[in-house]
């Protein structure tokens, strides 16, 4: 059961966490990523002579390509030392033989991930918000946007999950950083299209799910999985909304507690 | 008197290796007790062990009589414990570190500004409070890990090697920290191959060897044990071969080493015969200006100890 002592110590860990994300400009550096890469659709049509989009939605669609990148990039930054490091440079020496829960210490660092992952994605809608305004008006900014904004949230959350999972149980924070955005970047997506040519629905990969961020918007998501030219030929599934906003809070949750219970079991030795 | 420590029959197995083979002992409070072993005896082990880093095989730790691997929460609020080397956060200044840390043990702002005052001022790091650590030195590291040690004020010190990485005038601070400690009526556990630091400050010891307590006692009656078979004799005059040969032949003398009028007489080790040759030697017209027992030092017994341990002669 907690008391409010824990609560105190969790809060405790998100501050000096999130100071630790700021003092190492991990947030500095994703929050420029941030910045310039929803500028690169709003700067590169007009230096190219070229039109931007007739929809605004196909705007952001197009902008938000590049959200899920972030979004690992960031988790992978902010989560992947969160408990690996404690152990690796031994400053869990110096914090575990003191009067607080471990839980209260991890559930503290995640909470400080997710945060900071949250602040970069709000930084880049922002920033595709404000372009929006300023190619086409205020009032396009439609509802679709938002929900892309939410279901990136929740993304970002089973994100950070995953990278927390691996933290629990690696050795050293470049091997857990590194697992944790290959395994998003690369080997979900594999996963991805080894079952779409196999026909089989990819629905409890969450890197499949993260599709919704743009699917609602229109077509112009940078990172649509597509059959292609070459000699396979595969069907493409789209996620559903709500099972994969169920597949995004599953591995948000799953991942989280399991990172938790191999974190509080890890030992000093 | 309650005990501020207890450890029953430990044992910490990592898989097919014992590191702690059923260890007991008490600690009294107010007690300064060192915690002596060659490397790889177990010492850290069982101090890990006391501040649930690690969690045993089989076995208890206690803290003021609360059960540490069942409820740290409780028993770690009067421990204040330096462990191996720790990593320090060096994005942080030593303010921010140990403001972080007095909020971990619930001291309020004032109470907590005060205290980083003091302890900083302790291990001499006062210009440094609002500097990054990370542009300290190994020692300067070193004596903020101290300082947050003692930050809370803990009524029981673990301490684990805590002279390691510090310079001589460092290691002279933190023997005479540990005195203050002393004074204070502070409960310690020390553990340190600094044998000087342990003698000087300790009331008991405690030797481990290969995961077992060897022996444990108080510093006097253990020095007490020891057989001092060494005594140092100063003549009046350089002495001569002949002079040499004459003493060689006293009855009792095993050996003798001589450097100009000085000799060292290896004997038994008995109380008769030292008081024997001492006769013998004036007996044969020698001028004997001093005769004394060599003292033995902590670190010839626990050489000696160790030595008998592994079977060396």
């Amino acid at each position: 059961m907690a008391t409010a002592d824990d609560f105190k110590h969790m809060y405790l860990s998100v501050r000096f966490e999130l100071l630790k994300h700021f003092r190492r400009r991990r947030i500095l550096i994703t929050g420029v990523l941030a910045v310039l890469l929803p500028l690169i659709f709003y700067i590169v049509p007009p230096l190219l002579d070229q039109d931007y989009t007739d929809a605004a939605n196909d705007f952001a669609a197009s902008n938000l390509g590049f959200i899920t990148l972030l979004i690992i990039i960031s988790g992978a930054i902010f989560a992947g030392d969160s408990i690996s490091g404690e152990f690796e440079k031994k400053t869990g020496l110096l914090l575990f033989p003191t009067p607080q829960r471990k839980t209260s210490i991890f559930t503290g660092k995640y909470i400080a991930s997710v945060i900071a992952t949250w602040l970069i994605v709000a930084l880049f809608y922002l920033v595709t918000v404000i372009e929006i305004a300023s190619i086409y008006g205020v009032s396009e900014i439609s509802v679709e946007v938002i929900q892309s904004f939410l279901i990136a949230l929740l993304y970002s959350t089973s994100v950070i999950s995953v990278v927390f999972f691996f933290s629990s149980i690696m050795k050293r924070t470049i091997t857990s950083t590194l697992i944790g955005f290959f395994f998003l970047m690369m080997i979900l997506p594999i996963i991805t299209s080894v079952l779409m040519v196999a026909e089989v629905d990819p629905w409890f990969v969450v890197t499949h799910s993260a599709d919704l961020i743009t699917d609602g918007l229109g077509s112009g998501g940078g990172f649509v999985h597509g059959g292609g030219q070459g000699p396979i030929e595969f069907t493409i599934f789209e996620p559903d909304l709500y099972t994969g906003i169920g597949v995004m809070a599953a591995y948000a949750i799953i991942l989280f507690l399991i990172g938790l219970v191999f974190a509080n079991r890890r030992r000093m030795e | 008197m309650e005990n501020a420590i207890e450890v029953e029959k430990i044992v910490k197995r990592f898989g097919d290796f014992t590191a702690i083979n059923g260890v007991s002992f008490k600690i009294k409070k107010g007690e300064i007790v060192g915690y002596l072993g060659p490397n790889g005896a177990g010492k850290t082990t069982t101090i890990k062990l006391l501040t649930n880093l690690l969690t045993p095989t089989s076995g208890h730790a206690y803290i003021n009589g609360t059960d540490v691997n069942k409820n740290p929460t409780e028993a770690l609020v009067p421990v204040g414990a330096l462990i191996e080397v720790p990593g320090i956060y060096d994005y942080l200044t030593p303010h921010e570190m140990l403001t972080y840390f007095g909020k971990i043990y619930k001291m309020d702002k004032r109470e907590i500004n005060q205290r980083i005052k003091e302890v900083l001022g302790v291990v001499k790091l006062s210009d440094w409070e609002n500097k990054k650590i990370v542009s300290f030195s190994t020692g300067m590291q070193r004596r903020l890990t101290i300082a947050n040690t003692i930050l809370h004020d803990p009524e029981i010190l673990i301490l684990d090697e805590p002279a390691i990485g510090l310079d001589p005038k460092g290691i002279k601070d933190v023997r005479d920290l540990l005195k203050q400690f002393k004074s204070e009526g502070m409960t310690v556990l020390l553990s340190s191959h600094l044998l000087h630091e342990v003698s000087d400050t300790c009331d008991r010891v405690i030797f481990l060897d290969r995961g077992n307590v060897i022996t444990h006692g108080p510093i006097d009656e253990i020095m007490g044990r020891m057989v001092v078979e060494t005594i140092e004799v100063k003549f009046l005059n350089s002495l001569s071969k002949e002079d040499v040969k004459k003493i060689k032949d006293i009855e009792g003398i095993h050996n003798l080493e001589m450097d100009g009028n000085i000799i060292k007489i290896n004997f038994d080790g008995t109380s008769e015969t030292s008081s024997k040759i001492l006769i013998e030697l004036i007996g044969r017209g020698f001028k004997v200006i001093s005769y004394a027992p060599q003292k033995r030092e902590l670190e010839d017994f626990y050489v000696s100890i160790m030595n008998d341990e592994r079977g060396v002669i």
